[in-house]
């Protein structure tokens, strides 16, 4: 049968003409060949462009101060999809600023994870850090005065604690709760020198974990040691502000309705009875004269003022001859420009919110996210007749907080927020790349090799 | 390198012709196969021209016809239904041999290599191993498939027609 078989091949095969494909195979081959080139040119040239695109064009890897300092800048954009985390290299040096929200690129794609947008002292260098849940920036999540790192609240329910990011040196550093038993630790306030932490704890005051009680620590970063400033039962407004003298020797902190004044031994100073409707004015509270400047709202209406207390006694020294900041829910000091400036954050209702913000609502309940639609900094110069702003934010960026550095500098620049993907958007594609290229390789290999290796014989 | 290359395509292309249309069974299917499988025999000209690039262009043919087989999705036609033997005005061999290429056209692709192979090149069940990149037992196995599928389809080859063995 096979010899029929052969036979039939053959006959078939006999009346088969040449094919004349000679031209036509030398045109595809060299068309495979153009094409092949072009495709390792597009790999090399995507592979040759990562550093590049990751470091930010001819930027410096690690931005020192910058040619003219730090700088506010007068807008911030939402972090770019894939842009890099605040350890990455290349550094970002220290920072102007740090914000968070509800935009996009501050929240995981399905809940809340609590992303920290970064911007550099004196560029548009974004970063990123994630912190896991909403934590808002200037409350929970804290610039250093100098820029350089950031206090974030970490750890687990177990084993609470506060991560330092460096952003200089890319390193990061646990902080351990202070407070033996705690559930929950965030930082509250940094000294002026950086050198010490105020720690907020919230521990179970009971087995049943029924009831709670707040701690408020100053923690030295050199040693670790802590010294205790309170504790009390749990309280809606416990150590928030917390604002340090300028030479750090004292602080003062809002508890409930009080404002408490410590040494930084603990010592309480001295105590008073805030107000209705105001509040410590925030970070930047102590006024070059020592009195402390708090919030207040005008009767009925959105305008808030700052205006000055006798820390001693709460004494009210009347309105600071600042304008006004209307249509908010509230305002936050920062601190002092140079020209005697007063720098806040105003916080713009959010038009859904169910509050009416004219009307009493607690201080806490006027900077949570579902009640603030975006911020503004905001200058405040003696004598002029409306607030100048300083710097926007898109919408659902909902807090802010500036380093001392950038207060102090009191310059604003003109903001260039990066558009496009971030450098770890690129790094990924490079890496991709070269994913591709290298199977692209391997099988241009293997073909050879089983090629070489099973070459028909005769 | 491109004259060289003429060359071969000039005194090879006749064979390679015919083991082309052996294997697509279709004139349009096997110039494609060869033009496509001496194109990458030029790109690969100076490494292969010393050796033996007729084995070279009929081993990429082979696979080549596999993997296009494969990326069609050719239905394997399992059915033994008889092919139609060929026009009535056409000798006994002729009907036969026109028989033979429709029922390679019912082979799956790595069958029909099987065959080509076996019993037109002539090579042993190793060498076809070899040269699919397969095993020797896959070889058996497809050509076993592929000549019973052949003796359904085209009785001729293994009973001789009473006109053909009175001869």
């Amino acid at each position: 049968m096979s010899v029929r078989l052969r036979e039939a091949l053959r006959e078939a095969a006999a009346e088969v003409p040449a094919y004349p494909v000679h031209d036509r195979a030398v045109r595809t081959a060299r068309r495979t060949r153009r094409r092949m080139a072009a495709a390792v040119a597009a790999v090399l040239v995507l592979v040759a462009l990562v550093p590049v695109a990751a470091r930010g064009g001819d930027r410096p890897s690690i931005a020192p101060a910058g040619v003219d300092g730090p700088a506010l800048p007068d807008r911030i954009g939402l972090p770019p999809f894939g842009s890099l985390h605040a350890t990455d290299r290349p550094r970002l040096g220290p920072a102007a600023l740090i914000f968070s929200g509800q935009a996009r690129g501050l929240t995981g794609l399905i809940d809340e994870d609590g992303t920290v947008g970064i911007v550099g002292a004196d560029a548009d260098r974004y970063r990123t850090w994630t912190v896991g849940f909403e934590a808002p920036a200037g409350e929970q999540v804290l610039l250093s005065p100098d820029g350089r790192r950031i206090a974030v609240p970490a750890g687990s329910p177990g084993h609470p604690g506060i991560d330092l990011v460096d952003l200089v040196d890319g390193t990061v550093r646990h902080l351990a709760s202070p407070r033996p038993g705690s559930s929950l630790t965030r930082p509250a306030g940094w000294a002026p020198d950086g050198s010490a932490l105020v720690v907020r704890d919230t521990t179970a005051a009971n087995p049943e974990g029924s009831a709670y009680v707040d701690t408020l620590s100053l923690v030295r970063l050199d040693t670790g040691r802590a010294v205790r400033l309170l504790e009390t039962d749990q309280l809606p407004i416990f150590g928030a502000p917390v604002a340090f003298t300028a030479d750090g020797s004292r602080l003062a902190f809002q508890v409930g309705d009080k404002v408490l004044v410590t040494g930084t031994d603990g010592r309480q100073v001295t105590s008073f009875p805030l107000p209705p409707e105001s509040g410590l004015a925030g970070k930047g509270a102590w006024l070059p004269d020592g009195s402390l400047a708090l919030v207040s709202r005008d009767p009925d209406t959105t305008r808030w003022r700052l205006r000055r207390v006798d820390p001693a006694s709460g004494r009210d020294l009347g309105v600071l001859a600042l304008p006004a900041v209307d249509g908010v829910t509230t305002i936050r000091l920062l601190g002092w420009w140079p020209d005697g400036s007063a720098l806040v954050v105003g916080y713009r209702p959010d038009p859904d919110s169910p509050e009416r913000f004219d009307g009493p609502v607690d201080m806490d309940q006027r900077t949570v996210y579902p009640n603030v639609q975006t911020v503004r900094v905001l200058g405040l110069t003696p004598g002029a007749a409306t607030p100048t702003t300083l710097l926007t934010a898109p919408d659902q960026v909902l807090a802010i907080d500036v380093a001392d550095a950038v207060v102090r500098a009191g310059r604003v620049r003109a903001a260039d927020p990066p558009s496009g993907p971030g450098g770890r958007f690129w790094w990924a594609a490079g890496a991709a790349a070269l994913v591709l290229g290298g199977l692209v390789a391997a099988r241009l290999l293997r073909r050879r090799r089983v090629t070489r290796g099973r070459a028909p014989r005769g | 390198m491109s004259e060289t290359f003429h060359e071969f395509v000039v005194q090879r292309s006749p064979a390679l012709s015919r083991t082309a249309y052996l294997l697509t069974g279709d004139h349009q299917h096997a110039e494609d196969l060869l033009q496509s499988a001496l194109a990458r025999t030029y790109r690969h000209w100076r490494r292969i021209h010393d050796g033996d690039p007729e084995a070279y262009v009929r081993r990429v043919m082979y696979h080549q016809q596999v993997s296009w087989w494969r990326r069609r999705r050719v239905a394997e036609r399992l059915d033994a239904t008889p092919v139609e033997r060929g026009g009535g005005d056409h000798t006994e061999d002729t009907a036969l041999r026109l028989s033979v290429v429709a029922a390679l056209g019912r082979l799956t692709a790595r069958q029909r290599a099987v065959v080509v192979l076996r019993y037109y090149e002539d090579l042993t069940e190793a060498q076809v191993a070899e040269v699919l990149g397969c095993s020797v037992g896959t070889v058996k196995r497809h050509g076993h498939d592929a000549v019973r599928r052949l003796r359904d389809l085209v009785p001729d080859l293994w009973e001789p027609t009473p006109e053909r063995s009175g001869r």
